[in-house]
């Protein structure tokens, strides 16, 4: 048993946090903390794909765009198309992928600045296009999106959707196959070409890695990700304005949770990150305007201080910022049996 | 004594805008034979590895591998088709360590198609440890066996040499394009990568090599091609190329 744990400590410790968050309702009753539950959970999983892109190299500024495509197709499926949630969810990650597709293949092509430039205006442009359509009530947004069609289970109480609990749990089931997916495909053939392709696009194309398909790959899925989040949100929310989508400050904060947390950890960076900008304004009850200039200023000490995000204090060893250690040799040298000439004998 | 080509270059012009980095250079590799490329510095050299390998397409004229037309192709087709190669600095993937440098680099040896890969399928894992079994042995091979679990930055420059060598075998080349894999490393070294050039040559893989080490070059080339200004000078066996007036003079200017 001892070492059937340890060997998947992980995916058991990934099960224990699971049945964690499924039991903090029973012990919050506050509606309103449910709720930042639910926003906290939102924007990790949107920041997890903003972390997935940058494993290809690519800095994504248009996150929040996807994430707008995919909550506008589901709020038009809903209302307008009278789809039930349920089809209109998977529908509206595949429309944003479609969407994700004929523009990464634009795009994708310059990457490195060009890129970030170019999805910049992306993220823009989403706004304003947005709003210029009448069809779609321009900048007021579209309100009374539906809620989840209830669902009815044999032999057990039906599932309606009308307290933030219940949404809670939903989110909490979506943001879990979000992260096994996103799991399942690091630990694969494909993760793995992605990373050779964030370390070193030159030597990644030397061992007949696509780059231009790989980092498309990651752009596809990551806004098929950010549909369906984008889906959840609409129907949550029960309305949604174009400018809650806008590059500044939606994106941006993206990028803040993922770079507070740790970039290089995928899941949990973007999880804690995402928890502590949500909850911290909160608990010490500041305005809007007060809280981002605290945050900007912790987070540029936490850049000086510890570059790898809160969670590298896990690995204190190599956390800090390399020039606050005094002295140190930063290359381990090899002792002289070790040396390629040598290696022979042995 | 039978010749085969392997690849061939035919009448290869690379501008990068008004600079000609090469001109008309046309030269064979045959199957099994260890090429060394040679020349003053600027002469072209890395330009030609980044033409036959698809980093640079070519201003005009064209390269044949295995009598097909690959100049067109993009760099990760061609090494599909069985070009490895290696990079002047050591390029290589410096935060991860040297045993997982090598899985990286199979890439194109996975034969289930990638759906089973992604959901951890049992024979799924079995083709990844396999994988990984022959990365170890390759290294053993190549005598970084001992260093499998270092972090890659923390190599001396010699083993990170011969990592990035044993990177591109992982490919599965045919044709092994070798960018100045002595630069910077000791005599000892040199001696044991010379030995690790023969032997890679001997378990049936070509070899195209650039270097500057003329005593290395002399003793493990079976012919030698030498581009100067970016075009062909010289080409011929090692002893004739040490007599040939027109290299002299390339490299040491005019009498």
């Amino acid at each position: 048993m001892k070492q059937l744990f340890l060997r998947h400590a992980r995916l058991f410790s990934f099960i224990i946090a699971v049945i964690i968050c499924a039991l903090i309702p029973l012990f919050v009753k506050s509606p309103y903390y449910i709720s930042l539950l639910v926003v906290t959970i939102v924007n990790a999983a949107l920041s997890m794909t903003f972390i997935m892109m940058l494993r290809t190299g690519l800095i994504s500024m248009c996150v929040a765009a996807f994430w707008g495509i995919g909550a506008y197709a589901s709020a038009v499926l809903t209302i307008n198309a009278h789809l039930s949630f349920w089809l209109s969810l998977p529908l509206s990650a595949i429309i944003t992928a479609a969407f994700a597709l004929i523009i990464g293949y634009v795009i994708i092509r310059n990457a490195g600045f060009a890129f970030v430039i170019m999805t910049t205006v992306i993220g823009m442009l989403f706004v304003v296009a947005i709003g210029s359509i009448s069809a779609l009530n321009n900048y007021n947004g579209i309100s009374n999106i539906p809620a989840p069609n209830t669902i009815d289970l044999p032999f057990l109480p039906a599932i309606i959707f009308d307290s933030k609990v219940a949404f809670y749990y939903l989110a909490l089931v979506i943001f879990v196959i979000v992260i096994l997916v996103m799991n399942a495909i690091y630990l694969s053939k494909v993760g793995r070409a992605w990373n050779a392709i964030g370390l070193n696009p030159r030597l990644a194309v030397s061992l007949g890695i696509d780059v231009f398909r790989y980092r498309l790959l990651s752009f596809v899925i990551t806004s098929a990700i950010a549909g369906l989040i984008g889906s959840f949100y609409a129907s949550y929310q029960g309305f949604i304005i174009p400018t809650a989508f806008n590059l500044f400050p939606k994106s941006i904060y993206l990028m803040v949770y993922a770079i507070l947390g740790g970039v290089e950890y995928a899941t949990l960076g973007p999880l804690i990150g995402s928890a502590i900008l949500t909850f911290f304004p909160e608990f010490v009850s500041m305005t809007q305007e007060i809280s981002i200039i605290i945050i900007g200023a912790l987070l540029v000490l936490l850049i000086i201080f510890l570059p790898k995000g809160l969670l590298s204090l896990l690995h204190p060893k190599t956390a800090f910022a390399p020039w606050l250690k005094k002295g140190q040799h930063k290359n381990k040298i090899m002792p002289v049996s070790e040396r390629p000439g040598e290696a022979k004998k042995i | 004594m039978t010749t085969e080509t392997i690849l061939r270059v035919d009448n290869v012009t690379k501008h990068f805008g008004g600079l000609i980095a090469l001109d008309k250079v046309s030269f064979d590799i045959n199957k099994t034979e260890i090429l060394g490329i040679i020349g003053p510095n600027g002469a072209g050299k890395s330009t030609m590895l980044g033409v036959i390998s698809g980093y640079y397409p070519a201003t005009s004229g064209k390269v044949f591998f295995a009598e097909r037309d690959i100049t067109r192709l993009p760099t990760h087709k061609i090494i599909e088709l069985g070009i490895g190669r290696n990079f002047q600095a050591s390029t290589l993937f410096m935060s991860l360590s040297v045993s997982e440098n090598l899985f990286y680099g199979f890439h194109l040896s996975y034969k289930l198609p990638i759906w089973k890969n992604i959901l951890r399928l049992p024979s799924a894992g079995k083709e990844e440890e396999e994988l990984k079994q022959r990365g170890i042995q390759i290294l053993d091979k190549m005598g970084l066996g001992i260093v499998k679990n270092e972090i890659t930055r923390n190599l001396p420059h010699g083993y990170q040499r011969i990592l990035g060598v044993c990177i591109a075998l992982a490919t599965n080349p045919k044709l092994l394009l070798l960018d100045e894999p002595m630069t910077g490393m000791n005599q000892n070294e040199i001696q044991t990568m010379l030995q690790l050039v023969r032997g890679i040559r001997d378990s049936g893989i070509t070899i195209a090599m650039i270097e500057h080490n003329m005593t290395a070059v002399m003793s493990l080339c079976d012919r030698i091609v030498v581009l100067d200004h970016g075009q062909k000078i010289a080409e011929g066996l090692p002893r004739e190329i040490q007599t040939n007036e027109q290299v002299i003079e390339a490299y040491l200017g005019k009498k």
